[in-house]
């Protein structure tokens, strides 16, 4: 069952059943008091009744100027003033203290209910308590008032009977304009109810629909917050779950497309070489005369190319083992990294007259010293390889706002805004001739990104061509003691 | 003389492909870049077009783009062993499509399908007293005919096309019978035989142990 239905359907049975229980007992309360009424009313003509039955026996001693009336002339009295009372649907009875009938109206319907007989038997005979039922003969309901009365020495028993029929006529009229009414209310509250709970519940389908979208990869899709508090809160952490879906997907979006550059990558600098070799050294193998020139010269390329290769390949390596390795990080001097990085570059900066000034504040850092060294390795040698004779390498190592950061800057070829942006994927090169006469395979950066990475640092390159390039080391201030 | 133009920025591999084409005396000529490339093959000059398609400057298929209107064939070069690429190059108008690394014989056969196409290679072939015709498939040896079955007749062209050059079993059955199985090299055995026999070639068309054949030039002996 839906929610709307379980809502709408609960409600409903309360309402209805809360309306019916409200009027019953409104219904009962008055009918109660309409008895009441009819009750002292009742009793009224019982005494009325009962006053004018003694009053005519006096009067009927005084005028026969009788000491005593005998039961027979009682008889008679009692016979009269019943006749006289027997008008409409009001009756009486008379009965002697034996509770043996000694007139009554014609009214068997009532007189001769067992119910009734039951209810005489059951009368005291103490003066002045009333009896009071009703019966229900047939279609007539009547109230009756009993009770012991004394008349000349002697007890009788008085009953009045009226007829009280309307107000239980006016009863079931009441419960049936109650029962119409709470069906009328019924069909017009359900209406309400429908039309309010689909109006509350209109966001719940929208956000529904909306998730349904987001399970089939739709993630840009955003829902305006709308309806009441609780959807809007509900609407706005959907729309952060699907920030964070959509920028988890892109991300991995992105890694399975750099993996997939990188591999179209790979395959190209490998058949590159390979393509070389395997040329030359199937010319060899098939050519009848070979040149020492030719010989000499194919060979100098099989063996250019294998180096190449198996530099690639190496540091291919580095890459992989980078990725899977565990650091050892231990609080080490920059100063101290960048003395033995500069001792170890020495060679190749006096090869093509290059000097390289270092400038260090003393910044302890966590780090792994190997790796760490190889990024500033790396780093300056990328800078040599731009610079050309005579040009100068500054290295400044400063704390700024809480990071370490390591600027290497040199004077030589830099690059434009478009290759500075790319050069720290896998396999680009500015100038790819130009690197692979230097040896380079492409991935010096990414190796060194990868480092980076491994330290809580950032790589940033600011270039401009033709005035040098400055590569910025930013190592986060938790990786600084 | 075939003129065939070699549009690829791995100098070393230009290098390679001049020196393949130069054995069967065709001449390279090396563009490193698209542009320049693209400059030279409008020229018109060309026999065939060897274009890479990682270029600088413009990709081949930018390249390709702009000389298709000159109707010289084009053989494109890549690393990439891709269909999508594959299907892109040869509804460019490319005649046919070489993946890196390939054999040198294997780069002559492709060049030789596509000029054969294109009429450019030679008819008419003379190897010492041998005149062979291609295209009305007549050979005669000291002017008198000589009878060669189909592949027989397929086989001495084929080493008359690639003189000094040491062809191995499989290159001949992939380039004759159109198939590759070493099961098959006994074939290869039996023709070269008859052949061998049919025109007294024994001296000029050995055997090279573990490789196969070469039939050796006439100039230089």
């Amino acid at each position: 069952m839906k929610l709307w239905q379980k809502i709408f359907l609960s409600s409903l049975c309360l309402i209805i059943a809360a309306v019916n229980v409200i009027s019953i007992v409104l219904l009962n309360n008055s009918h109660k008091l309409l008895i009441e009424r009819e009750r002292s009313h009742a009793i009224n003509e019982y005494e009325y009744f009962a006053a004018s039955f003694a009053n005519t026996v006096v009067y009927e001693r005084l005028k026969a100027d009788k000491i005593m009336m005998t039961e027979e002339d009682i008889k008679k009295i009692a016979a009269d003033i019943v006749s006289s009372r027997s008008q409409g649907q009001s009756a009486a009875a008379v009965y002697d203290s034996n509770k043996t009938l000694i007139e009554s109206s014609a009214l068997p319907e009532l007189f001769g209910l067992d119910e009734f007989l039951s209810y005489i038997s059951g009368i005291g005979t103490s003066v002045g308590d009333y009896y009071i039922k009703i019966f229900k003969c047939g279609d007539i309901h009547y109230m009756t008032v009993c009770s012991t009365l004394k008349i000349e020495d002697n007890l009788y028993l008085i009953l009045t009977a009226s007829d009280v029929s309307e107000i239980y006529a006016l009863r079931s009229q009441q419960t049936d304009f109650v029962r119409k009414v709470s069906l009328i209310s019924a069909a017009i509250i359900s209406l309400i109810l429908l039309v309010t709970i689909i109006f509350l519940l209109r966001p719940l389908s929208k956000l529904n629909t909306y998730t349904k979208a987001i399970a089939k990869g739709n993630y840009k899709i955003r829902i305006r917050k709308k309806g009441s508090h609780e959807f809007r809160e509900l609407a706005e952490n959907m729309n952060i779950m699907a920030d964070s879906i959509q920028s988890h997907a892109a991300r991995l979006e992105k890694i399975a497309e750099d993996r997939q550059t990188f591999i179209a990558n790979l395959a190209h600098e490998m058949k590159t070489p390979l393509t070389s070799i395997l040329g030359f050294a199937d010319l060899l193998r098939i050519k009848r005369n070979v040149s020492d020139k030719e010989r000499f010269e194919y060979a100098n390329v099989i063996v250019e190319e294998t180096k190449r290769l198996r530099s690639l390949s190496g540091k291919l390596m580095e890459l992989i083992a980078l990725g899977g390795t565990e650091t050892d990080k231990k609080p080490v001097s920059l100063p101290s990294m960048i003395k033995e990085t500069e001792a170890a570059l020495t060679p190749i900066l006096q090869k093509n007259s290059l000097s390289l000034a270092c400038v260090s504040e003393d910044i302890t850092i966590y780090a792994d010293e190997e790796l760490f060294k190889s990024l500033l390795y790396n780093i300056i040698e990328n800078a040599i390889k731009a610079s050309s004779i005579g040009q100068q390498i500054t290295l400044r190592a400063a704390m700024t706002s809480g990071s370490a950061v390591i600027a290497i800057s040199d004077q030589g070829i830099g690059m434009s805004q478009e290759d500075a942006k790319k050069v720290f994927e896998p396999f680009y090169m500015v100038d790819k001739s130009r690197s692979r006469k230097a040896g380079g395979a492409g991935l010096g950066l990414a190796l060194c990104v990868k480092i980076a990475e491994l330290h809580n640092a950032v790589l940033t390159i600011d270039s401009h061509l033709g005035q040098g390039t400055t590569v910025y080391i930013i190592v986060s201030g938790e990786e600084c003691l | 003389m075939i003129n065939i133009l070699i549009i690829e920025d791995d100098q070393n591999i230009a290098k390679m492909i001049k020196a393949t084409l130069s054995i069967v005396n065709y001449n390279g000529y090396c563009c490193y870049d698209g542009k320049s490339g693209m400059q030279e093959a409008l020229k018109g000059s060309y026999d065939l077009i060897l274009l890479d398609i990682m270029l600088p400057e413009m990709n081949g298929f930018e390249v390709m783009n702009q000389i298709k209107n000159c109707g010289t064939p084009v053989i494109f070069l890549t690393a990439v062993q891709d269909v999508a690429d594959k299907v892109k190059g040869l509804r460019l108008g490319a005649e046919d499509y070489i993946v890196k690394p390939f054999e040198a014989l294997e780069l002559l056969a492709r060049i030789d399908v596509v000029l054969r196409r294109s009429n450019k290679t030679q008819n008419i072939i003379s190897y010492g007293s041998i005149t062979v015709d291609i295209a009305s498939h007549i050979i005669t040896d000291n002017n008198v005919p000589v009878q060669l079955t189909p592949k027989e007749f397929d086989v001495i062209v084929y080493f008359l096309q690639h003189q000094d050059i040491a062809v191995s079993r499989e290159r001949l059955l992939s380039n004759i019978w159109g198939y590759e199985f070493e099961g098959e090299s006994r074939t290869v055995d039996i023709h070269v035989q008859q052949v061998r026999r049919k025109l007294n070639l024994k001296d000029k068309l050995i055997t090279i142990p573990k490789l196969g054949y070469r039939l050796e030039s006439q100039e230089k002996t």
